[in-house]
């Protein structure tokens, strides 16, 4: 069997086994950021009543960023996850181990893709304009997508060797997510934080899933800082995963 | 006939007090792999072929490294010295319910578990009446599987397992599951897929299962292989080191 099939199956199997037994379904994926979304959006225009933070329309802002932090959020906490859960299948299926990371990956990655056609639906309702910088969604999708899977082959080992790597890691993501321009934008960071927020490879990402609704002048350097680090990120995954796996198979 | 399984010099090593929630602050203050005192080789040398369509038996008191060269045959463990071939594809018989999720559906997991083997879907669909009447689940098949009592998951697993029609067949203590009639059932089964020319490897303590199904016998005996050769004298090479079998 290619490895694809593999991967195939157990996306689905992720997916069907999230849905089972819930009557709202696939409506879940799409509440969970909205409700999100418009609660910063409430606090932001109403409480604070600012105009300031972000761009217009600020809902539309906030979900571009919240969608994208929904699947790095996902992703990050099941893959890292992936080989405790499913110890007793790696245990007895010889499929290559690597998918188990990311298959978590990818049934968050659909769910995400899933999500989408909000962005649609509000982007019309908002009157939005939009470019031809769109075009850069699948490229933030596929940067985005070897980030996690460099962070997952990374984490799920030492979720293994280490079970509080979990505790730790819901810590790191709540930090996370107020660091990375998502309810605000690059523009609202002071100019000398911005080499440390470019450092955030979810910085340069989201940068890329807004492109096509506002126009940033200063877009390529977050982006060419989130690939390159992506990257590094993704090969040393897979050089941190092949060197440990050995020991992990006899711990998991 | 041809080498179905290659086992060569093979090593593997654990950790003494392997712990298995240790913390951070552990992992930190104490560095790894510093004191090679704290390992301990589960298996050391082991070397043996198996050819095809050979039925072999593998006996050894607890913690001799069975169910560990059981796992490297199956490829879900690696080793750390020599190298384990496999020719062949492997149907393991191993955590037989532990591919079964409990959320999921008997037909749901009917699919996942048998495309993970390797089974394409129109396999699966062939198949598939022939899995569940084996399994007896009929009544039960839009049914998660964590409302199935213990019997009925092991039977679907062990139905599953053997029908993915692999040459080559990991047994560890699985024969004997569910109730006498089941157990018989598995049995005629098991008969079935040697008389096709399967292979057969085979972890027990029952010295039933063992002559009923094996001609040929390995003992582990404090990780080295002390015995390799006709099943009866493999049996009574271990029946003089322990006294008997358990049952």
């Amino acid at each position: 069997m290619g490895k694809f099939g593999a991967f195939r199956i157990l996306v689905y199997r992720d997916l069907q086994i999230r849905y089972a037994g819930t009557w709202l379904g696939y409506l879940w994926t799409l509440l969970d950021p909205l409700a999100m979304s418009v609660i910063y959006w409430f606090v932001f225009s109403y409480i604070v009543g600012s105009n300031s933070i972000g761009e217009q329309p600020y809902i539309l802002f906030l979900l571009t960023g919240i969608l994208s932090w929904t699947w790095f959020n996902g992703a990050v906490t099941d893959s890292a996850r992936s080989l405790v859960v499913e110890s007793k299948m790696v245990r007895s299926i010889a499929i290559p181990r690597f998918l188990w990371v990311i298959k978590s990956i990818g049934a968050k990655g659909v769910e995400f893709v899933f999500a989408l056609p909000i962005l649609v639906l509000i982007s019309i309702i908002a009157k939005a304009e939009v470019s031809m910088q769109l075009l850069f969604i699948p490229l933030a999708f596929v940067v985005q997508f070897l980030l996690l899977t460099g962070i997952g082959l990374i984490l799920a080992p030492l979720t293994v060797l280490a079970r509080d790597t979990t505790n730790l890691l819901r810590i790191l993501l709540r930090m996370t997510f107020y660091l990375t321009p998502i309810i605000y934008g690059i523009s609202d960071i002071p100019a000398q934080f911005h080499t440390i927020a470019y450092l955030n490879p979810m910085t340069g990402i989201i940068s890329m899933y807004r492109a096509g609704f506002w126009n940033d002048s200063n877009l390529i350097t977050p982006i060419v800082f989130s690939i390159i680090i992506s990257l590094i990120i993704f090969i040393s995954g897979i050089v941190f995963f092949k060197k440990v796996e050995r020991s992990v198979l006899k711990e998991v | 006939m041809s080498v179905v399984i290659e086992v060569k010099d093979i090593g593997v090593s654990f950790r003494r007090n392997r712990k298995r929630n240790f913390s951070i602050r552990e992992m930190l203050l104490q560095q790894k792999n510093t004191s090679p005192k704290g390992e301990f080789w589960a298996l050391r040398n082991i070397n043996f072929d198996v050819k095809a369509g050979e039925a072999v038996g593998l006996m050894g008191a607890n913690g001799e490294g069975k169910s560990t060269l059981l796992r490297l045959i199956a490829g879900v463990l690696l080793p750390d010295e020599g190298s384990v071939k496999v020719n062949g594809g492997v149907a393991p018989l191993i955590e037989l319910t532990g591919g079964l999720k409990s959320d999921l559906t008997a037909r749901d997991n009917i699919s996942l578990v048998a495309g993970l083997h390797g089974l394409s879907r129109s396999e699966v669909r062939n198949r598939f009446d022939s899995i569940v009447e084996f399994a007896e689940v009929g009544d039960f098949l839009d049914t998660p599987v964590r409302h199935f009592s213990s019997g009925m998951q092991i039977r679907l697993g062990f139905s599953i397992v053997t029908s993915i029609d692999e040459p080559i067949i990991l047994v560890d203590e699985a024969l004997a599951v569910g109730d006498a009639a089941f157990r018989e059932k598995c049995y005629i089964r098991m008969q079935d897929l040697l008389n096709q020319g399967k292979t057969l490897f085979l972890v027990s303590h029952k010295e039933k299962d063992l002559t009923e199904f094996c001609t040929r016998g390995l003992y582990l005996k404090n990780g080295s292989l002390a015995f390799d050769g006709a099943l009866s004298e493999a049996l009574s090479a271990y029946k003089k080191d322990v006294g008997g079998f358990h049952d």
